[in-house]
């Protein structure tokens, strides 16, 4: 599953986290320390599994039950981008 | 033979007479009223007291029009002010810095106005003639009937009937069956007779459908007074944040005067109007005009409703048009009266009469005077608004009825990087070499 980032959002990385801003909507926020990571992921790597992959690899410690959980919230995550139009995806 | 015959001599029956030339081969315009012989209020136009400014979209218009008259306005007298760039504006968000966009106004009497948009035209109006009622059925006008006065014998074997002329002053050819009948016949009837047009009843005698009029109060009234003042100041502006929505303008004008118009609930007495002057959320237009002379009376305005007539959604007869005030009326603090009179002339110039298209310009406006306030809204955008070009541009460019597209880069940045310290009034002030 491709991601890219939309045309119509204006982002920065700020002190705070990546700030958004969707042109279109006018929906403006700052990702906090783990959204600000899989977005800068999703701008460099622009797939879905490698990036929940990922985040599992770093954070889960060889747990699986912890790794599953990350797994589900990145894909939540990034669902709920795609749905407020801050990414696109295609199959 | 085409005939157009505008009822109205006021600035939009005037413009559309312009428009028309273009597209008839001769062009009747009956003024109720008589022009004062200089440019001062005239019984016909009550509002003539009070404030009016030409908004960018309508300036462009009139020199698309007209071209040269913004000159001879401005050669008049009358001053240009770009917004906010020469203004003095408290909004509810605070002071504006003096950033430069494409939106400006011109702020003159309407008298002055009046009268150089008809000089530079070089049209003739009928005046003393008051158009009764149309000619024709629902599915054609064919003319107006005329009030009786004009009809009675006069100096001449033809009586006030030889007053009847063309915009170029041509007698018109049809006056004895004009004398026989009481009506004067046109293929197009303009309806530019303003707020208090008769029209739409005019129309329900032939049958046409009732036009729907809508009416949203604006909740205010005014107050006007005239001032002698220098006009080397900027416009002030001070705009209410709470209701009541007290609010106060001051525009220099021709003249060495400045036009002063207190919105809200106004007394009308001298000691009356300089308090509430000086109760506004910031006093500066007190103590301007404390210094100042009065000149003539404290004027109200109770009249400030906003009116839409919808003709365009009624199958009217073909040879009707109704413009202007007649179609339109937005609260006065908006000042788009005069504007969109003129960009629905370039309209009809343009692309002949079209209801339709007169619809389109108004509506602009009177989206603008009804839509209600935003709510909420992110603080941070507007508090920069005061400071960035790109974000006032937004806001003035729609007020100015100019495209206005949004700086969605000023916008970011607003949200992200920190707030610009708000003005104090002293440095607003202080922006025009001016100190309080």
């Amino acid at each position: 599953m491709a991601l890219t980032i939309s045309d119509a959002v204006i982002w920065q990385e700020t002190a705070d986290g990546v700030s958004l801003y969707h042109t279109e909507t006018g929906a403006f926020s700052t990702l906090n320390e783990t959204g600000s990571k899989i977005w800068m992921m999703v701008e460099q790597a622009g797939e879905r599994e490698p990036i929940a992959l990922s985040m599992s690899r770093a954070y889960a410690r060889g747990n699986d039950a912890v790794s599953r959980r990350i797994v589900t919230e990145v894909n939540q995550f990034i669902g709920s981008m795609v749905e407020n139009g801050m990414l696109l995806e295609e199959a | 033979m085409t005939r157009v015959v505008v009822l109205g001599g006021g600035l939009a029956g005037v413009l559309a007479a312009v428009a028309l030339t273009r597209h008839a081969d001769e062009v009747v315009v009956l003024e109720t009223d008589h022009y004062p012989a200089s440019p001062r209020p005239r019984r016909g136009l009550p509002q003539s007291h009070h404030n009016h400014v030409l908004v960018t979209g309508g300036i462009r218009a009139l020199d698309r029009l007209l071209p040269g008259v913004v000159d001879d306005l401005l050669d008049a007298g009358a001053h240009r002010r770009n917004m906010p760039g020469d203004c003095l504006i408290f909004s509810g968000e605070g002071w504006f810095h003096r950033v430069r966009t494409e939106a400006d106004l011109i702020a003159c009497s309407r008298p002055l106005l009046d009268e150089v948009v008809r000089r530079h035209a070089g049209i003739e109006v009928v005046q003393g003639v008051t158009a009764t009622g149309l000619t024709g059925d629902a599915g054609k006008v064919t003319g107006v009937h005329i009030s009786a006065e004009i009809r009675r014998p006069g100096r001449g074997h033809a009586g006030r009937l030889a007053e009847l002329r063309t915009t170029t002053g041509t007698p018109l050819s049809d006056l004895p069956q004009i004398a026989r009948t009481g009506s004067v016949r046109a293929d197009l009837v303009v309806d530019a007779t303003g707020r208090r047009s008769q029209a739409p009843g005019w129309l329900a005698a032939l049958g046409v459908s009732p036009v729907e009029e809508v009416s949203v109060p604006s909740g205010v009234s005014y107050a006007t007074r005239l001032y002698e003042g220098p006009g080397d100041i900027p416009a002030v502006m001070v705009h209410p944040k709470y209701t009541p929505a007290r609010g106060g303008t001051l525009f220099p004008i021709e003249g060495g005067r400045w036009i002063v118009t207190m919105t809200g609930d106004p007394p009308l007495d001298e000691a009356g109007f300089l308090a509430y002057a000086r109760e506004l959320r910031d006093p500066v237009i007190a103590d301007l005009i404390a210094k100042a002379k009065p000149v003539g009376p404290i004027r109200p305005c109770h009249d400030t409703a906003n009116r839409r007539r919808r003709f365009e959604d009624v199958t009217l007869p073909e040879g009707f048009l109704a413009v202007g005030d007649s179609v339109v009326t937005v609260n006065p603090v908006y000042s788009h009266g005069m504007s969109v009179a003129a960009m629905t002339a370039v309209r009809i110039a343009e692309e002949g009469p079209s209801q339709r298209a007169v619809a389109e310009v108004a509506d602009r406006s009177w989206r603008m005077a009804v839509a209600a306030p935003r709510k909420g809204g992110d603080a941070k955008v507007g508090r920069a608004m005061l400071s960035s070009p790109g974000l006032a541009a937004e806001l003035f460019h729609g007020q100015a009825l100019i495209p206005a597209v949004r700086d969605h880069h000023a916008v970011f940045r607003a949200m992200v990087d920190d707030p610009v310290e708000p003005l104090t009034a002293e440095q607003a002030i202080s922006q025009f070499a001016w100190a309080r």
